[in-house]
């Protein structure tokens, strides 16, 4: 199969989350909603049911969520719960709510006391103090609810054998993504930035190893290509979400590659595996976001060190890049606070950036797109 | 060897800017109407700078389109480029010396960073009207005044009103509220002005200011604006009696260079 054949497979499936959810419902399997950020979706894998992100949409207006929401909630969340009261995500047999940001946290209660009998909602809090010894264990007590909540909708406990190839499942797509990000660098001209964000967002829409296999093909024929003599410029991109095909497109009309990522919704949920080596499959999977670091949503002990900051400076170095694009959603605290430190660092290793402003209700991108194109000029300057 | 004539052509949310530059130097006629993308304004525009030089399309060896609305001429200009390119080309031109570029027009603010007459980074407002042109389009009609006097009727203020910078929306509020416990209207112009001002600053200390330090775009028309900045920023701002025209002038030599090339 061509490689564009490939490109365009991932391209309908990231475009239409509904069909595919109705792809799987018609082979009789459950599905799992999976709000942001860090569900260990390995648990909903293990019971034998789908899991499907939700990070909102590029194509929907909210209207119906207004009745639960702020108006101050991201809109990635408020989509996510227009779709549910819209119908449609009406095929969903339960959503799991982590909480580990300030919307997300009272945001739960909007989604539990909205869905009512419609279906179950599974309460998530990871703990910020995750590293020792009872943060550990708090992991594991809420990934055990958890997990015994999928069982009940499943019909049927999910046990650690389960668990276990689940997480080799994982491993192996998360590695499969990371090498896709890579070969996307080498390959920018065939991997434009659409094409690079279709296939990493079918990944929420998709049973992990039918992806991974999918994805793994792909990865085999771009290997096979010579690294491209890219001549326009490179970015590392930032932020919550950036998949929005018409800002992608501005990428593109300006000659701008995608060297790396730094978005929650891509490399941020795939950076980190989980052990395949211990005996507790559950405590793999706690020490797994324990191991989770980098990241603006998480707490770092050593944050005055501005770990992350330079961490993605350096990733801006190390890909090729010249410059970073920051998607900034709107309303989102965790993000709009980490901006200065991110900022200083770039700054401090004289790497140019925008900050884009964007969110999921945006249909109009001049500014935006003005912003991308004298970006373009800056880096083709700095060159 | 024959003159090379080339043509800018900025259309902003506001107004429509023209300027024919010949050989790159010599500014041979320009037009300005005062609407904007999405109006008959673009092409009233080309068609008054053409009339005013007495030539025609064609005898234009390049057109370059830039400002809110430069898609909208791809059939006519040859080429587009963002409008921030084009005020740091237009300024550097006006001003050798220029560093630092603010561009306050319509719908937007932009502080630009220059060195050897090229940017090298900038600055954008977020999607909010506070401190933009609209900004003192609202503050003019609430005040029944015209955006033009509100830089006289500033300097006339005798003492302080502050006036919220957040949001245009509250700020009206804010006006409104001054309006009806009798306050001087020229000193909330006064206050407009800062509350302009004070929006900018932030633009520019996030970029980092060097002087020189040149304003351009529409509201750089504005005495007081310009006064209010200077005190903000503790440095002095130049302007151009062809401040409006800037984005044009720099696309006329941006075309200038690509019809060079083009002739090679």
């Amino acid at each position: 199969m061509s490689i564009n054949v490939m490109l365009d497979e991932f391209k309908e499936i990231a475009a239409n989350p509904k069909k595919q959810l109705e792809h799987y419902k018609g082979q009789g399997k459950k599905a799992i909603g999976v709000l942001p950020y860090y569900a260990p979706e390995e648990l909903v894998y293990a019971a034998g049911m789908v899991p499907f992100g939700m990070w909102g949409s590029n194509k929907k207006t909210i209207s119906r969520a207004k009745e639960y929401c702020a108006t101050f909630y991201c809109t990635i969340a408020q989509l996510a719960l227009e779709m549910l009261l819209d119908g449609t995500m009406d095929g969903l047999d339960g959503i799991i709510t982590p909480t580990i940001c300030d919307t997300l946290r009272p945001m739960s209660q909007n989604f539990r006391v909205s869905m009512g009998e419609k279906m179950p909602v599974i309460f998530l809090a990871h703990p910020q103090n995750r590293f020792d010894e009872n943060g550990l264990a708090f992991t594991v007590a809420q990934y055990t609810n958890v997990r015994k909540k999928l069982g009940k909708i499943a019909g049927a406990e999910i046990t650690d054998e389960a668990i276990k190839n689940a997480i080799k499942v994982y491993n192996r797509s998360r590695a499969a993504r990371r090498e896709f990000v890579k070969l996307a660098n080498d390959h920018c001209d065939v991997v434009t930035p659409t094409k690079r964000s279709a296939v990493l967002k079918a990944a929420w829409f998709m049973s992990k190893d039918e992806y991974t296999e999918k994805l793994e093909a792909l990865n085999a024929e771009l290997a096979k290509l010579p690294v491209c003599d890219w001549q326009g410029t490179k970015v590392v991109t930032s932020g919550i979400i950036c998949d929005n095909p018409k800002l992608l497109a501005a990428f593109e009309e300006n000659n701008i590659a995608i060297a790396a990522d730094d978005v929650a919704h891509e490399s941020r949920a795939f950076r980190t595996d989980a052990s395949e080596t211990e005996a507790d499959p559950m405590m793999a999977l706690a020490k797994q976001f324990a191991d989770l670091d980098y990241d603006v949503l998480l707490y770092d002990p050593q944050s005055a060190k501005n770990r992350r900051g330079e961490f993605v400076a350096n990733m801006v170095r190390e890909s090729g890049a010249q410059g970073l694009v920051l998607f900034m959603q709107q309303f989102c605290d965790p993000e709009e606070m980490e901006y200065p430190y991110l900022k200083k660092a770039l700054d401090d290793m004289g790497i140019p950036h925008i900050k884009l402003g964007i969110d999921q209700q945006m249909r109009d991108f001049g500014q935006a797109y003005t912003a991308i194109q004298a970006f373009a000029d800056v880096l083709e300057m700095n060159k | 060897m024959s003159a090379i004539y080339t043509l800018g052509i900025d259309v902003g949310s506001t107004a429509s800017k023209c300027i024919i530059l010949k050989d790159g130097e010599e500014i041979v006629a320009k037009s300005l109407i005062d609407v904007g993308a999405g109006t008959s304004g673009p092409q009233r525009a080309i068609d008054t700078v053409l009339a005013n030089a007495d030539m025609t399309r064609e005898e234009m060896d390049f057109v370059l389109a830039t400002g809110y609305g430069r898609n909208s001429l791809m059939g006519l200009a040859d080429k587009q480029m963002s409008e921030l390119s084009c005020h740091a080309r237009g300024a550097s031109f006006l001003f050798p010396e220029v560093h630092t570029v603010i561009d306050i027009g319509g719908q937007d603010v932009k502080v630009l960073h220059i060195e050897n007459g090229t940017m090298t980074n900038f600055q954008m407002n977020d999607k909010c009207a506070a401190g933009t042109g609209r900004f003192l389009d609202v503050m003019a009609r609430v005040l029944e005044v015209k955006v033009e006097d509100l830089g006289r009727l500033g300097a006339m203020s005798q003492k302080t009103v502050g006036i919220s910078s957040t949001c245009t929306v509250f700020a009206e509020s804010e006006v409104i509220s001054q309006l009806s416990m009798g306050t001087d209207k020229c000193d909330i112009i006064n206050g407009i002005h800062r509350s302009v001002a004070s929006r900018v600053t932030g633009l520019v200390h996030r970029i980092g200011m060097v002087p020189e330090v040149v304003m351009t775009g529409g509201v750089a028309q504005n005495t007081g604006v310009v006064k209010a900045l200077e005190a903000e920023l503790d440095c002095p701002i130049h302007t151009s009696p062809l401040t409006q025209y800037n984005g044009a002038l720099g696309a006329a030599l941006f075309a200038w260079q690509a019809a060079c090339r083009k002739s090679r």
